[in-house]
């Protein structure tokens, strides 16, 4: 759907983008994640023709993406982190506006309206844009970018303004469009990722650090973390006196790090000793550690 | 060309909308009732001052007050009509800017030379539109108390003094396409015309420099034809497409 080879941009003497290489597929719901000021928006931009990359290629449903040359944004919905409309509009009249500058038909802006406005659940807000809160804004954004039946929607941290509440909402009406369209979603949100993302890539130094689907991501980072918990609570000091791979958390509990065959003495040594056992369970690995550890 | 009329659309649509329309048309109505208002009330006033400065030696007999009169003020208070219309106007490009409404109207595949002229003809029509209204007020007024047909060439002068609106526009037009805020839009506009008074100190430039357009007594007092004028229309006119046309190129290369 969307492919950028070698993309480079710089803001005067700050290089943002150095070689950015990514490829996402169809009918799926993309996370782009890196820390703030990591090239996330940017790289939206170069992609929507809003700013120029200095170098590199960008291919959408197999087009150039030329800069100045707008007939590529037919295919593309966009939500901006912070979406601002004309505040003087209503909802209906921003969305029916929208559809004239597309060149969309009358007919079909009405209906696509009005279905979108209930999706979104703005159907019954009459009143102008300029009272509407954040998370308004943030549906109604939503509603916009979907209007033309774009093939790939883009979003720049759709979430990271909103209550929880909010944040429910728009992630669930994400999902919802798995099926229509691709979605390229940026966040610093990871539960957000693993919660609807299908693939997902990590931006880095103005590189991808690591691209794949959320699930190989996961798998790829062998966890050898367990959390030991005791029935009674000196065993757990007697434990740290026997292994040095052992840390106490402020729970009363332990985390083991170690390898296969250490772990093995490990249980060896609480059978030995016959000490009761509560929990042992072996830590999922999360897209969180494995961010820490590609971007630090 | 539709999605051209639906921005064009939008753009006339907010100036109603926020009440901009109400406030243009009040201030061109205002000023279209002062001109001969003022005319009128000029030998009461002149009767009241009379008496203080017959003591300090000014002498003032009967005062004749006829469309001459109005005419003048209509002519001496333009140009703060001119310049408060583009106080209302200037930020028409930079308020997009800084809220990011155009950004994402341009996302939606709008082509950006679309953009300045969209915004050209709601802004040259509201000029000329309140040019015009005032100018009939002023001129209804008139023939009413005094009569109009003493006066020479006023068609002539009040077409140039509009074609003088044109260029501030377009110089609004060019500066909004580069520039980030409409303080420095106004402040470039204001040096462009400051610049256009120097050049107009060089006797061999003069005719040629838009200012002579506002210059009108000459015209008024018959003591020069609209020929003189010639020059300096034709330089307004391409000054202004060209401040029009360039800020094309220069819009499609800005980064948002």
């Amino acid at each position: 759907m969307l492919t950028i080879k070698n993309l480079k941009k710089s803001f005067g003497s700050k290089e943002v983008l150095c070689g950015l290489n990514l490829s996402i597929p169809k009918n799926s719901i993309f996370g782009f994640v890196g820390k703030n000021g990591a090239g996330k928006t940017t790289t939206m931009k170069i992609i929507l023709g809003l700013i120029k990359a200095d170098s590199g290629t960008l291919y959408v449903m197999d087009k150039e993406v030329v800069f100045g040359q707008p007939n590529i944004n037919r295919y593309i919905g966009y939500l901006p982190d912070v979406p601002e409309f004309y505040p003087y509009m209503t909802a209906k009249e921003y969305l029916k506006f929208c559809g004239e500058i597309s060149g969309m038909d009358k007919k079909d802006v009405s209906a696509r309206s009005n279905e979108l406005l209930e999706l979104v659940g703005l159907a019954n807000e009459h009143s102008r844009i300029k009272g509407f809160s954040r998370g308004m804004k943030q549906r109604l954004g939503i509603a916009q970018a979907l209007l033309n039946r774009p093939k790939l929607l883009i979003c720049d941290e759709p979430t990271s303004a909103l209550d929880p509440i909010g944040r429910k909402e728009i992630l669930d009406i994400l999902v919802t469009l798995k099926k229509q369209t691709t979605v390229l979603f940026s966040t610093h949100i990871l539960s957000d990722v693993e919660r609807i993302c299908t693939d997902v890539a990590f931006l880095n130094n103005g590189k991808i650090a690591i691209q794949g689907t959320v699930t190989e991501l996961q798998n790829k980072r062998d966890s050898n973390e367990f959390i030991i918990e005791t029935e009674r609570k000196e065993d757990l000091n007697n434990l740290i006196g026997a292994f040095n791979n052992l840390n106490l958390t402020d729970k009363n509990s332990l985390i083991f790090n170690g390898t296969e065959h250490e772990f093995f003495s490990f249980i060896n040594y609480i059978a030995d000793k016959k000490i009761s056992v509560q929990k042992i369970e072996r830590i999922e690995p999360t897209l969180e550690s494995l961010f820490i550890e590609v971007t630090t | 060309m539709k999605t051209l009329f639906a921005f064009t659309k939008k753009e006339f649509f907010e100036v109603r909308r926020t009440g901009k329309l109400l406030i243009i048309m009040l201030l061109f109505l205002i000023f279209g009732i002062m001109n001969p208002a003022t005319a009128k009330i000029m030998p009461v006033i002149m009767d009241m001052l009379a008496e203080s400065m017959t003591e300090s030696g000014v002498v003032i007999k009967d005062i004749e007050v006829n469309a001459m009169t109005s005419w003048a003020q209509f002519f001496k208070n333009i140009s703060t009509i001119l310049i408060i219309f583009i106080l209302l106007f200037s930020d028409v490009f930079t308020k997009e800017y800084k809220t990011g409404t155009l950004q994402l109207v341009l996302t939606k595949g709008l082509a950006r030379h679309k953009v300045v002229i969209a915004k050209t003809l709601s802004i040259l029509s509201f000029w000329t539109i309140g040019y015009i209204f005032s100018f009939s007020v002023t001129y209804g007024y008139n023939e009413y108390f005094w009569d109009n047909s003493i006066m020479n060439n006023l068609f002539s002068s009040v077409v140039l003094w509009w074609l003088f609106g044109v260029c501030v526009i377009s110089l609004i037009i060019f500066f909004s396409s580069f520039l980030q805020n409409n303080i420095a839009v106004l402040l470039s506009t204001g040096g462009v015309i400051i610049l256009m008074y120097l050049l107009n100190v060089i006797s061999k430039l003069k005719p040629y420099i838009p200012v002579k357009l506002i210059n009108i007594n000459p015209l008024l007092a018959s003591t020069e034809e609209i020929d003189a004028y010639t020059k300096a229309i034709i330089v307004t006119i391409i000054f202004s497409i060209v401040c029009i046309a360039s800020s094309i190129p220069i819009l499609n290369k800005r980064q948002f």
